[in-house]
């Protein structure tokens, strides 16, 4: 046992390495200034030489070899840019594996040959502003409708996101169970109601595609529910058990490419009339480097192998991405300090690998939940905890607390904004008196602001009309200031940006995502004007219209017009309303027998039924303990 | 002598009227009395479907006798055993030996607990989607659970469209000469009975309603006659009942309105809830009904929070408690499943004025979906010129929650 790679292995490596020197390296820094997303130099060269479903069986359109393999690709790949290392774990671990695994024959003849063959990007669904690494608070629904399901809802922060053309979808088809009522569906691009919403401006990684993805009514037909219904959360784990030896690979390419590199250039820099890497300083480092790349190999391949060898490979490979990710840290920081000032120099490789690597301790499962899942597997379940919230405490939250959430769908354009502006003037909001357009926000007793939706810059206009119309100051999403640049930085609102502390706040084509909801949790009142009446803004504001803002902005303007504005009064904050106590998420039943009603978040003490335990869960042979009624005789309430 | 009204071709009713009861199961005060009804099918075999309370047993065995003119009676359908239905079964069987008894297996148990004398007569379980002939009248049964008992059946006759519904569209108040409901002016005259009895007997039973009325639903079109327990016998706008009862069953309010239900010892909380009633009507919401809390049977608030979309709870505090009646009405409110309104809380005392937090707390915490305004009033002893401001923030709150 040498505890190495076969040489087909490093014949694959050599051929994959080959490919990244020439075709990748030389454009890393640019895609990685850019943000551009390599599709035909990366995803279509993968293809073209059968390495996107690298692991996958060759009657399934893939490559049929091991997974081992599939490691060294995807560290390849990363070795010379992370970003395009993670577009093949994220399409072959993520978008692919849990149609191989749990798809029936039809879904892999259609789904899995396509994408093993390079001719389809996967990408995977789970995450949401409040469904991270707690998949319980998962909000995105599919509701059965005879031959198909309604999907509704929001993921974020998807890895392929907008580029890839088949998602593995996870949405709540039983609410109130926690993650048990969850289900996977596959989604197909371009179906109506499917849209890719924020592309993200991130720290690393430019070169893959990061995106929020909306479903506004997605019909998806009944064979696309992947697995069992209830099953989704299964899956999820599954995958991501796989996904995290993608991820380790990741980590460990970086971490390769950085120390070649750092290496390279001490050899090379000269000071104090010898190369830096005698100095014992920078040895030590390199030496630090070597030891805890070559640790972190072994961890990746050595899990990898078990996957390949069907052994239950979870906590290895949950050891493997935390470990390889925070070498990947340690290294490429390490590797900056040996560059020296160069290092920290845009377009030397080390600073863009400084920054890909740090996404490696992050995505798929935090390094924090690594641990979780690692000591779990060494001291199994914690001691039972009695939690009486544990329902109640998994509904659906509000970033901005409550709202009265008056959403004008219907009607035309017209009645929707009369109904939105006798409800503010009926709050209070006197349109006579204005405040200056440049008030700082967190001066400003009201704000209109404007999000991507708004489109092309000639439609700020309509901000800038609309603003002047309700006495306000202009304000905008951060993507507004700053990719857009449409008004100054100082202008955005969020959590990063500034806070909009006063009463009125109109967002327009903004569709709330959380660090701009987090910006807004103060106003008195927030008013959404969005055409996707899924957006998140819509659960977050007191009155909402679904519509597009080229009609309905103009139309806001002339009702909120009263000419010349007078100067504002010191500003008066308006209180918030009582928000209106709504249904819980879980039902309670009611017994045909007595009327004895069960309420899950009290359980059932005297048949030693813990508090949390949802109705269906109950033992097929409890019966009511009032009049022992059995169990299928009891009508929701 | 007989007094008797003919629903259709062959069905009677021989209910009776009661004006000498004052308390309807010996706690909801019956001002307009009640009737018992019960009904004849004349057809190959007599049917009679369910008897009426011992009280009126006399009335109805003279009715039965001159219905059926000589016959035998063959069968007693029993959709529901409560005493004021089924108190006068053992008299019609004394009298008819030969009838056999039709009703469910939980029926004959609860039959067996009472002690009814059932022995010599044919009994003949039923359950839900059974059928059964008289001749020329098929009828079919469907099981209502917790309407409001646990055991009752309705009995749909498929030949004429009668609909024997128990205690399901029931009404309080006696009919005097009428039977059917375009022989009154509903709104006027009944709906007020009709909402008192059945959200006060039934109140608590949403769910079950809703069930019986989703199971009903696809034969509703063959239903000409609704045939309940008590009250009127509706033969046309079924829509109307049907919305008020699908109201009452969600529980959702009928209407935008306030109640106002206070509980004051010298008049100085009704003096509140007086001016705040004022201050609503001036701001236009002219919807406002106010009651006071000690010398209102609590079946009247019940019926008003039906009603009603808005709730003001006012009330004194009472050893370092909530007043004796108001307490007792808001545990009415949670027996009988009260939820989905908005409440704004008055508390009044002299000294440790407790009344609005323990209020707030059984709203908040016992009842479901009851939204309480954060405009809490407090006042101590009396309501002072200087605290008309913190009156008319109350009221605009209360209108606030109005809009939608």
């Amino acid at each position: 046992m040498l505890f190495k790679p076969t040489e087909a292995h490093e014949q694959l490596r050599a051929e994959i390495r080959e490919f990244a020197e020439t075709n990748i390296k030389p454009y890393a820094f640019q895609w990685d200034r850019e943000n551009y997303f390599p599709r035909k130099e990366v995803v279509e060269g993968l293809a073209a030489r059968g390495w996107m479903g690298i692991p996958y069986p060759k009657e399934y359109g893939g490559a049929g070899l091991d997974v081992v393999s599939y490691a060294i690709a995807v560290e390849e790949l990363s070795r010379v840019d992370g970003g395009s290392g993670v577009i093949l774990s994220a399409h072959v671990s993520l978008g692919s594996w849990p149609i191989f695994a749990f798809g029936t024959e039809e879904q892999k003849q259609k789904y899995l040959v396509p994408l093993a063959k390079g001719e389809k990007i996967g990408a995977f669904g789970l995450t949401e502003p409040n469904a991270g690494s707690d998949a319980g608070g998962t909000e995105t629904t599919a509701v059965l409708e005879g031959d198909h399901y309604v999907l509704n809802g929001e993921k974020i922060f998807i890895t392929n996101g907008g580029e890839a053309d088949t998602y593995v979808i996870f949405a709540v088809t039983t609410p109130g169970i926690g993650t048990k009522g969850i289900s996977a569906f596959i989604v197909e691009k371009g179906w109506e109601g499917f849209t890719i919403g924020d592309h993200y401006d991130k720290l690393g990684i430019r070169s893959s595609a990061t995106a929020q993805l909306l479903f506004d009514d997605v019909i998806v037909p009944k064979e696309n529910l992947l697995g069992q219904e209830g099953q989704g959360f299964k899956i999820a784990m599954a995958t991501l058990d796989g996904g995290r030896i993608g991820i380790a690979s990741q980590a460990l390419g970086i971490a390769q490419g950085a120390y070649e590199s750092c290496k390279e250039y001490a050899l090379d820099r000269i000071q104090f009339h010898k190369p830096i890497a005698f100095q014992q300083s920078i040895s030590f480092k390199i030496a630090d480097m070597a030891a805890q790349i070559r640790a972190a190999r072994m961890l990746v391949y050595s899990a990898a192998e078990m996957k390949e060898a069907h052994e239950k490979y979870g906590m290895e490979a949950a050891m493997a991405k935390q470990f390889a990710s925070d070498t990947a840290v340690k290294v490429t920081e390490e590797a900056i300090q040996i560059y020296g000032g160069n290092g920290y120099l845009k377009g030397m490789d080390v600073e863009r690998m400084y920054r890909d690597a740090k996404i490696t301790q992050i995505y798929e499962g935090t390094n924090e939940i690594m641990r979780v899942v690692i000591s779990s597997y060494l001291l199994g379940k914690p001691p039972k905890q009695e939690n009486t919230n544990l329902l109640a405490a998994s509904g659906p939250t509000n970033i901005t607390g409550p709202r009265k959430k008056l959403i004008y769908k219907k009607g035309s354009a017209q009645e929707k904004v009369d109904q939105v502006v006798a409800n503010l003037k009926a709050d209070g909001y006197d349109f006579t008196v204005g405040i200056p357009a440049d008030t700082p926000i967190t001066q400003a007793e009201r704000v209109v602001s404007a999000g991507k939706g708004i489109g092309p810059k000639e439609n700020m206009k309509l901000i800038e009309d609309l603003a002047a119309a309700a006495g306000a100051a202009i304000g905008s999403s951060r993507p507004v200031a700053e990719t857009l640049q449409y008004v100054t930085i100082d202008r955005y609102v969020g959590m990063s940006g500034q806070k909009f502390r006063g009463n009125l706040y109109i967002a327009c084509g903004i569709s709330g995502a959380v660090q701009h909801l987090k910006g807004i949790i103060d106003a008195s009142t927030i008013v959404a004007i969005n055409k996707n009446a899924n957006a998140p803004i819509f659960k977050n504001c007191d009155y909402g219209i679904v519509g597009d803002v080229n009609e309905i902005l103009p139309l806001l303007t002339a009702a909120l017009d009263t000419g010349e504005k007078k100067p504002a009064p010191p500003m008066v904050k308006i209180k918030r309303p009582t928000p209106k106590k709504e249904k819980p998420p879980y039902k309670i039943m009611v017994c045909d027998g007595c009327g004895y009603e069960y309420d899950p978040t009290i359980g059932d003490p005297m048949n030693d039924i813990a508090p949390g335990t949802p109705f269906d869960k109950l033992p097929e042979d409890w019966t009511c303990p009032m009049c022992a009624e059995p169990k299928d005789h009891f009508t929701e309430s | 002598m007989h007094i008797v009204r003919k629903v259709t071709d062959d069905l009677y009713w021989i209910g009776a009227n009661d004006h000498r009861l004052t308390l309807f199961e010996n706690i909801h005060p019956i001002p307009e009395g009640v009737s018992y009804n019960a009904y004849v099918l004349l057809d190959e075999q007599t049917v009679l479907f369910d008897t009426v309370d011992w009280d009126a047993c006399r009335q109805m065995m003279e009715n039965l006798e001159y219905v059926l003119d000589g016959r035998d009676l063959d069968v007693v359908v029993v959709n529901h055993w409560e005493p004021d239905h089924a108190a006068s079964l053992q008299a019609v069987l004394a009298r008819y030996p030969n009838a056999k008894i039709v009703s469910t297996e939980k029926g004959f148990m609860i039959c067996r607990q009472f002690g009814f004398r059932t022995e010599g007569h044919e009994t003949v379980e039923v359950k839900e989607g059974d059928t059964m002939s008289f001749g020329t009248h098929t009828v079919t049964f469907l099981e209502a659970p917790m309407v409001h008992w646990p055991e009752p059946m309705v009995t749909l006759d498929l030949t004429n469209g009668a609909l024997f519904s128990a205690d399901a569209f029931g009404s309080f108040k006696a009919l005097d000469g009428k039977l059917f409901n375009d022989e009154v002016n509903y709104e006027e005259g009944w709906i007020d009975s009709n909402r008192r009895y059945l959200v006060n007997i039934v109140g608590k039973y949403g769910p079950h309603i809703m069930k019986l009325l989703g199971k009903a639903a696809p034969v509703l079109d063959q239903v000409k006659f609704i045939c309940p327990l008590h009250g009127l016998v509706w033969r046309n706008n079924f829509d109307y009942l049907l919305d008020k009862y699908q109201h009452w069953a969600t529980y959702e309010p009928e209407e935008k309105g306030v109640l106002i239900v206070y509980a004051s010892m010298y008049g100085n909380t009704e003096q509140v809830a007086q001016a705040l009633a004022l201050e609503l009507v001036e701001k236009g919401m002219t919807n406002v009904q106010v009651r006071d809390v000690s010398n209102t049977h609590v079946s009247y608030l019940i019926a008003d929070v039906f009603r009603y979309s808005h709730i003001v709870f006012a009330s004194c505090t009472y050893n370092l408690g909530i007043f004796p009646p108001m307490h007792n009405f808001l545990l009415d409110m949670k027996a009988l499943n009260v939820q989905n309104r908005t409440c704004a809380i008055v508390e009044s005392g002299s000294w440790a004025i407790r009344s609005g937090d323990l209020i707030h707390d059984i709203l908040d915490k016992e009842m479901k979906q009851m939204t309480i305004l954060n405009e809490r009033l407090s006042v101590a002893s009396h309501l002072h010129e200087s605290e008309t401001e913190d009156l008319s923030i109350l009221a605009d709150s209360i209108l606030d929650s109005m809009r939608e």
